[in-house]
């Protein structure tokens, strides 16, 4: 494991779960007001989770059946609007269902949370997970990352939390896990003591809050000459999210004693020529592989991409420019895109340009429609990478896994 | 320990002896503020202000979008001296729920001390009746404490009159325009909203009333929001832009639709089951309603003979008296034999002339 568990202070305790019940069990620490519910597999089993939480009294809030993805994110635009901590969530079809809200939201400045367990958009139906569903969604004004572990997912919904409700940022977040390989497999999850929390979480207080007491009209019509500013501080919004978002990390290690890196996991980075560009669980996998040919003298890392909005150009590009090759593993469907590939490599390609010295990109299409994408496959993407470093060009943009020699 | 949830209750209006005296009981509040965009004799604008007046200061006011978001509520100028939050067009009942469910937790965890607000959403009834019917029914079906009301131009006037489900049969608007192949305009049949509200979620407060009728308006608002639970109104408010219309006549249509038999006022108690209709004082032929609005101008006395039979249909439903005159007004001929029959004709051409 690249992220360092601490022992830390012997508080709280272990419990063995998946990252379903590890986004529902966030929620019930960060004393969710407001639950909004709709039925998608595989992101369900959370809502199912909570719903049986509040029958239980281990949470008080209210709980939402709402008539479909695009009035559960209103729901819980409302419920945020009223100055309520809300907790909504969905997956695959059901995310873009939604799709009006994304922007609403983060343009109404109203920083709920949003749990995704990914699945393959339609058609077919497919259960599976790839990332195409939140990703669509990734230029709206979210702060969106991926976990690779249950315990992830538990630890970035509240730092997401704690990072949105920033008055510096106000954003909505989004934490993403990939569906069945984390939500639905269980892992070591530390619960911490309840004071813990309270130390690492403020109450939630919204500085504009729908309240007869201090009255403010939320969403006003406006005229074009109007909108620029209006998005120019949305946009400021997410470059100040970038410094909170290090502080309220390293808060979280000194609060929870597991020290997460900012935005990019280096593994094994410091002297590699050719890496892999990864987010999501197939970064365990990675790992692994990374290992083994280290083993077999073959100079190779890993930069896995924690939080993938706001993008992280800076560590980025502090991270990778000093390597030869660097693959981006793509888990998403980026159809008719410059790479003919997925949409990572976009984001990662434009961070890295200005340097006068980059590494050569290449990005691969690997678990599309949520299948495993085991190790022979990544042994396979590495010759491809040191294939690159050889010839010293790259043969194609986008290279198919399993459909290539 | 859960805080209990304080809630309010508004006194009634005196209805008897109305005529006396000009509303001393009003409350001076005036929560919807003068300086929107709206148009002169805007029927929603004027409801809008009957219902605010009525809910008085602790309320929020929630918006989908529709001619009182776009026309009323400009940026650094809103009208309104409460709390109000602007929704996707769809959205009015979710966003509604959310922020009825927000209150309910912050006031019982004790992260918020106060009074629950009353809180109303505004639909038009392109939002009430189409694109957002799903989500007025997720917020009756869920019972949260908030009113609803769909104040109905009988269109989307906003987007430049196109025709909704509870545009009247025969109308013109820019999505049913009256031709040579198509001479009625629209043709099909409003939807009964309020009545499938009322049907398919029984505990709710449900109601009808219009912009002619302003205590009854405000009355029915307060028990809306003194009910425990959601409650829904559709509320008939002329749009001149529209309905093409003298800009006075504005209350006056709002009693004719309802004189006329075309839009009965009822109320229905969730406790009882029951509905209590209005029935006017005065009955007319629709014809006398039609008349006042050119949107009708096309039609012919075929049309017209159509829009009296549902007429009379509701006037048997809520147990009025159908008189012999309205039964001849079924026959399209009634109107020939008036000299009526061609008049739609004419205007159609006068129409394409212009």
């Amino acid at each position: 494991m690249a992220v360092r568990a601490e022992a830390g202070p012997a508080r709280g305790n272990a419990v063995r779960v998946s990252g379903c019940t590890a986004a529902a069990l966030a929620a019930k620490y960060a004393d969710v007001d407001v639950v909004t519910a709709y039925p998608i597999r595989p992101y369900t089993a959370i809502m199912m989770t909570l719903a049986q939480m509040i029958a239980n009294g281990e949470l008080d809030a209210e709980y939402i059946h709402a008539d479909g993805e695009h009035a559960q994110l209103s729901a819980a635009l409302g419920a945020g609007s009223a100055g309520a901590r809300a907790f909504t969530g969905s997956s695959g079809v059901g995310i873009t269902f939604a799709y009006e809200l994304y922007s609403f939201i983060s343009g109404a400045r109203i920083p709920i949370h949003m749990a995704v367990a990914d699945r393959t958009l339609d058609p077919p139906g497919d259960f599976g997970s790839e990332h195409t569903d939140a990703l669509c969604t990734r230029d709206m004004g979210w702060l969106m990352g991926w976990a690779s572990t249950p315990q992830e997912v538990f630890d970035k919904t509240l730092m997401a939390y704690r990072m949105g409700e920033d008055h510096r940022v106000l954003l909505p977040q989004m934490v993403c896990q990939d569906g069945y390989f984390v939500s639905h497999i269980s892992g070591e999850v530390e619960l911490p003591d309840p004071a813990q929390v309270e130390e690492f979480l403020p109450p939630y207080k919204l500085p504009y809050a729908l309240d007869p007491n201090l009255p403010v009209s939320h969403g006003a019509q406006i005229m074009p000459e109007q909108g620029p500013p209006l998005q120019l501080s949305r946009a400021r919004a997410m470059e100040e999210a970038v410094p909170v978002m290090r502080q309220v990390t390293d808060r979280f290690g000194e609060v929870f004693g597991r020290r997460y890196p900012h935005f990019i996991e280096e593994y094994r980075l410091d002297d590699a020529e050719i890496a892999f560009f990864i987010q999501g669980a197939h970064a365990v996998t990675a790992r692994g592989v990374v290992d083994r040919l280290r083993d077999l003298g073959v100079r190779i890392g890993m930069a896995r991409l924690l939080w993938f909005r706001p993008f992280p150009t800076e560590d980025a590009q502090k991270a990778l420019s000093h390597l030869k090759a660097v693959g981006t593993v793509e888990t998403n469907l980026g159809l008719g895109g410059a790479t003919s590939g997925g949409v990572l490599s976009l984001d990662l390609a434009a961070a890295l340009y200005p340097l006068a010295e980059r590494p050569l990109l290449t990005s691969f299409m690997a678990g599309m429609g949520g299948e495993a994408v085991p190790s022979h496959e990544f042994h396979w993407m590495a010759s491809k990478l040191q294939q690159v470093v050889r010839e010293g060009r790259i043969e194609k943009m986008t290279h198919w896994v399993g459909f290539e020699e | 320990m859960a805080i209990e949830v304080e809630r309010q209750v508004l006194p009634l209006f005196e209805i008897e002896d109305r005529s006396r005296w000009y509303n001393p009981d009003l409350p001076e509040t005036d929560p919807f503020v003068p300086g929107h965009r709206t148009c002169a004799g805007c029927g929603p604008a004027i409801e809008y202000r009957l219902h605010l007046k009525a809910a008085e200061d602790h309320s929020i006011a929630i918006g989908p979008t529709g001619c009182m978001y776009v026309a009323n509520s400009s940026y650094m100028c809103t009208p309104y001296s409460i709390p109000w939050a602007h929704t996707p067009i769809a959205s009015g009942g979710s966003f509604t729920s959310g922020v009825a469910a927000g209150y309910e937790a912050m006031i019982r965890k004790g992260k918020y001390q106060g009074k629950y607000p009353n809180i109303i959403c505004m639909s038009g009834d392109g939002s009430a009746s189409d694109i957002g019917l799903g989500s007025v029914s997720g917020m009756l079906y869920r019972n949260h404490d908030a009113l609803l009301i769909c104040y109905d131009n009988e269109q989307y006037a906003n987007t430049g009159i196109q025709t909704s489900p509870t545009s009247p049969y025969g109308a013109m608007t820019t999505f049913t325009p009256p031709g040579p192949k198509i001479p009625e305009g629209k043709k099909l049949w409003p939807k009964e909203v309020a009545k499938m509200m009322a049907e398919g979620h029984p505990w709710c407060y449900v109601a009808t009333s219009t912009v002619g009728y302003p205590i009854d308006l405000m009355n029915k608002t307060r028990k809306g929001l003194n009910f425990r639970g959601a409650a829904f109104m559709q509320v008939y408010a002329p749009c001149q832009k529209g309905f093409v219309y003298q800009t006075p006549l504005t209350i006056e249509l709002g009693k004719m639709v309802v004189e006329c038999g075309l839009f009965p006022v009822w109320e229905y108690d969730p406790e009882t089951r029951s509905y209590d209709y209005f029935i006017p004082e005065q009955q007319h032929l629709v014809i006398e309603y039609l008349k006042l609005q050119g949107r009708f101008g096309h039609l012919s006395g075929e049309h017209i003979a159509k829009i009296q039979a549902s007429a009379n249909q509701k006037w048997e439903m809520i147990g009025a008296g159908v008189p012999a005159d309205f039964r001849a007004a079924e026959d399209p001929a009634y109107y020939v034999r008036r000299g009526i029959d061609k008049a739609g004709a004419a205007a159609t051409e006068k129409a394409k002339a212009w």
